[in-house]
């Protein structure tokens, strides 16, 4: 009896925890497509939690008109690569949200994976070419298929902080800047004598902010058209990379490598930085830092060799091709381009839209400052250059390009062996 | 006759107790056999982001082995083991036999010393990133208010290994304490009044009855800090960011499979990584089996 009751306990627990065990790798197999009352559901994939607020908005003007689709958002942090490692799995597994954003540096992997749905449908009836950037379609655009449908876009400007400047007594930075005036303020800054602590400018080892803008707008190159090459030895790339080191070198920044352990946004936030640049995504959390209220202001980027330097890179929305609600998903996808979204997107203040009628409502939305700064020039931007292992050839070229920036070899050395291993790396 | 019976009853015992460990069995076989084996057959393929999977057989190794990167974030992993585990083992050592002796106080002791065990790895390195900070670090602002030359603890590429490496010691120090602490408690104390009565000080019994009587735990903890040595990975990676000076000299060879797995997406190449790293942990605990004979005291 006794013995039973032994057994009858160990079958009782090992079905129980083997059914908890079970319910954990369930997953969503047999995803709901629809809801109790019949309505279409669809799932959509983002990583930014600030975006959420606009989105729920747009979601919800949608679902006004109609009636037969429920959208619910799901919010993987980019943190750490989680938005993709989860979104990868969840793509192998078959249940990857309906719609999910997505980035040029996974484009086109994502898309030789077979896991992007063509949307050329979609891009024919919002006429993308007439109504976007074209750097923007081009990058969502892989044999001749669209993707995804441009999402907003990000360019930058150089943001600073007055309470310095009015310390100092050295005027403002303005929309007509040059390089060079960057440079004589930053000495100007210098000389007048700041706080401990305090920087004129800060030149940290960035490509998308700092050296992509300048080695364009200097004649310079990164990777090739038919991306077999890459431009590192090319004198005018050195150019644009090698203005950054001087200022370092001069001690109008922070070093490289103290600016590894404590980044320019920490130091802008916490006003120890008089300027510094920060692309179009930065500006909620500028805005929202209540030290910096009313202290700071922003302009162009300014000119180098006489050209207006930008890089512009942004989000599309992407339909997964394992959706099973094909017809609904590219419908809201196709909605989520047009004027009456993007407009809902560029209000918000969170990111610049990336529908051309629309990119005015970005710097519309706080007009203390002068956001216009990112999108005066953003038609002339040029567009981050991406390959398909991009991810590890932006790794490479910060580890070596940080030995330059720290003095310990001249950049064109570091350059030569440089553009060996990258190289290599796209021929892979 | 009665034979079978036992034999029926023996066999009713099994299947009680195979259902009292299938519960974990199966987790074990969900959550590590099989993906083992899966990492494993990866490792002879070409895997993309979405796992599908083209067989190149030993490509993967021929790459591996050729790098130059393998071998460099061996040598450091190396040289993190042959520092952290030495240095690890003497101070949790030091520590259980202090806290084993009669101070006031003792348990609070014990729980601080505990404490960095049951903290998450990611909330410790953030906090000792900014005792390492350059500019705004407490460790630099005393070495100021004191008058001495600062360092750039974390990128200085010769001294953050030894940063990282003081964090690793910091961190295990207290589990492995605990360990040698219950080792300590457990020797009769019958010893050492038999070696007091012949005259042997505290130092003596130490070396001469602790430090034999506790062979068996401390091959215990030699065996789990080599093998967690070999894949130190969260405080190098929540400390050192890739513009950092010191990256390469700080990369072990886990940091490596997690870049190439999650950053680049060749989840094959990773996977050979791995099988490397596994390999060679094996190896050393084979070895150290075989070693422990000659002097772990098992009486």
């Amino acid at each position: 009896m006794k013995k039973n009751l032994k057994k009858l306990t160990a079958l009782g627990l090992a079905t129980v925890m083997c059914a908890a065990l079970l319910a954990g790798c369930k997953g969503n197999d047999g995803q709901e497509t629809e809801t109790a009352d019949g309505k279409t559901q669809l799932t959509i994939g983002i990583w930014d939690e600030k975006q959420r607020p606009a989105l729920e908005t747009m979601i919800e003007t949608y679902t006004e008109t109609h009636d037969n689709v429920e959208i619910s958002i799901q919010t993987t942090p980019y943190k750490g690569g989680e938005y993709w490692t989860k979104l990868e799995a969840a793509a192998t597994g078959g249940t990857a949200p309906d719609i999910f954003w997505i980035n040029v540096l996974h484009a086109e992997d994502y898309y030789e994976g077979g896991i992007l749905k063509d949307l050329s449908g979609a891009a024919e009836e919002l006429d993308l070419d007439a109504n976007f950037p074209e750097a923007l379609i081009s990058a969502y655009n892989m044999d001749g298929k669209q993707i995804a449908i441009p999402k907003d876009f990000d360019t930058n400007a150089l943001w600073y902080n007055k309470e310095i400047f009015d310390k100092a007594g050295v005027d403002y930075p303005t929309d007509d800047w040059t390089y060079e005036d960057i440079v004589n303020t930053a000495r100007e800054l210098k000389e007048a004598g700041m706080d401990d602590g305090v920087w004129p400018f800060a030149c940290p080892v960035d490509f998308q902010t700092w050296y992509y803008p300048t080695v364009y707008a200097a004649g310079g190159w990164i990777l090739n058209e038919d991306k077999t090459e890459t431009g590192y030895e090319d004198p005018k790339t050195q150019e644009g990379i090698q203005c950054w080191i001087d200022m370092v070198d001069e001690g109008l920044s922070p070093t490289a490598a103290s600016l590894s352990e404590t980044t320019v946004d920490t130091l802008f936030g916490g006003g120890q930085l008089a300027m510094v640049l920060a692309g179009s995504y930065m500006t909620p959390e500028y805005m929202s830092n209540d030290a910096l209220d009313g202290k700071i202001d922003l302009v162009e980027f300014p000119e180098f060799n006489g050209v207006e330097p930008n890089i512009i890179n942004g989000l599309g929305y992407a339909v997964y091709e394992g959706t099973k609600n094909e017809e609904a998903a590219i419908e809201f996808a196709t909605w989520l381009g047009s004027s009456e979204a993007m407009k809902i997107q560029g209000e918000s203040g969170t990111v610049i839209s990336a529908r051309n009628d629309t990119q005015h409502y970005f710097a519309e939305s706080i007009t203390e400052v002068n956001l216009a700064a990112y999108t005066n020039h953003a038609d002339v931007a040029n567009p981050l250059p991406v390959c398909k292992g991009a991810a590890e050839l932006y790794d490479l070229e910060a580890n070596k390009l940080k030995v330059a920036y720290a003095g310990e070899q001249s950049l064109a050395d570091i350059c030569k062996e440089l553009k060996i291993e990258a190289d290599a790396l796209l021929a892979k | 006759m009665a034979g079978t019976r036992r034999l029926n009853r023996k066999k009713k015992d099994w299947i009680a107790a195979y259902l009292f460990i299938a519960p974990l069995t199966i987790g074990i076989f969900v959550f590590y056999i099989y993906p083992f084996i899966q990492n494993l057959w990866f490792s002879f393929n070409d895997v993309n982001k979405f796992n599908i999977a083209t067989f190149v057989g030993l490509e993967n190794y021929k790459e591996l082995l050729q790098s130059k990167e393998l071998w460099h974030t061996f040598g450091n992993t190396l040289k993190y083991v042959l520092v952290t585990v030495p240095v690890g083992l003497v101070l949790s050592l030091l520590i259980a036999a202090l806290l084993n002796t009669k101070i006031k106080g003792k348990s609070i002791y014990r729980t601080l010393y505990f404490l960095p065990s049951v903290t998450m790895a990611a909330a410790v390195s953030m906090v000792w990133k900014w005792i390492y900070n350059d500019q705004v670090g407490i460790l630099n602002g005393l070495l100021k208010m004191l008058g001495l030359p600062t360092q750039a603890w974390l990128t200085d590429p010769k001294l953050a290994p030894y940063s990282i490496m003081i964090v690793g010691i910091w961190m295990t120090a207290g589990y492995n304490m605990i360990i040698l602490l219950a080792g300590i408690q457990g020797i009769s104390r019958t010893y050492y009044e038999a070696a007091a009565i012949d005259g042997a000080g505290p130092v003596k019994q130490f070396f001469r009855i602790t430090i034999p009587m506790l062979t068996p735990t401390i091959f215990f903890v030699l065996i789990t800090s080599i093998i967690s040595g070999f894949q130190v990975f969260d405080t190098i990676y929540m400390m050192v960011g890739k513009t950092n000076l010191a990256y390469e000299s700080t990369q072990s060879v886990v940091m490596l499979f997690y870049r190439n797995a999650f950053d680049y997406g060749h989840k094959g190449y990773a996977a050979a990584i791995s099988v490397f790293l596994f390999a060679v942990i094996m190896i050393i605990t084979v070895i150290q089996m075989i070693g422990q004979k000659k002097w772990v005291n098992y009486d």
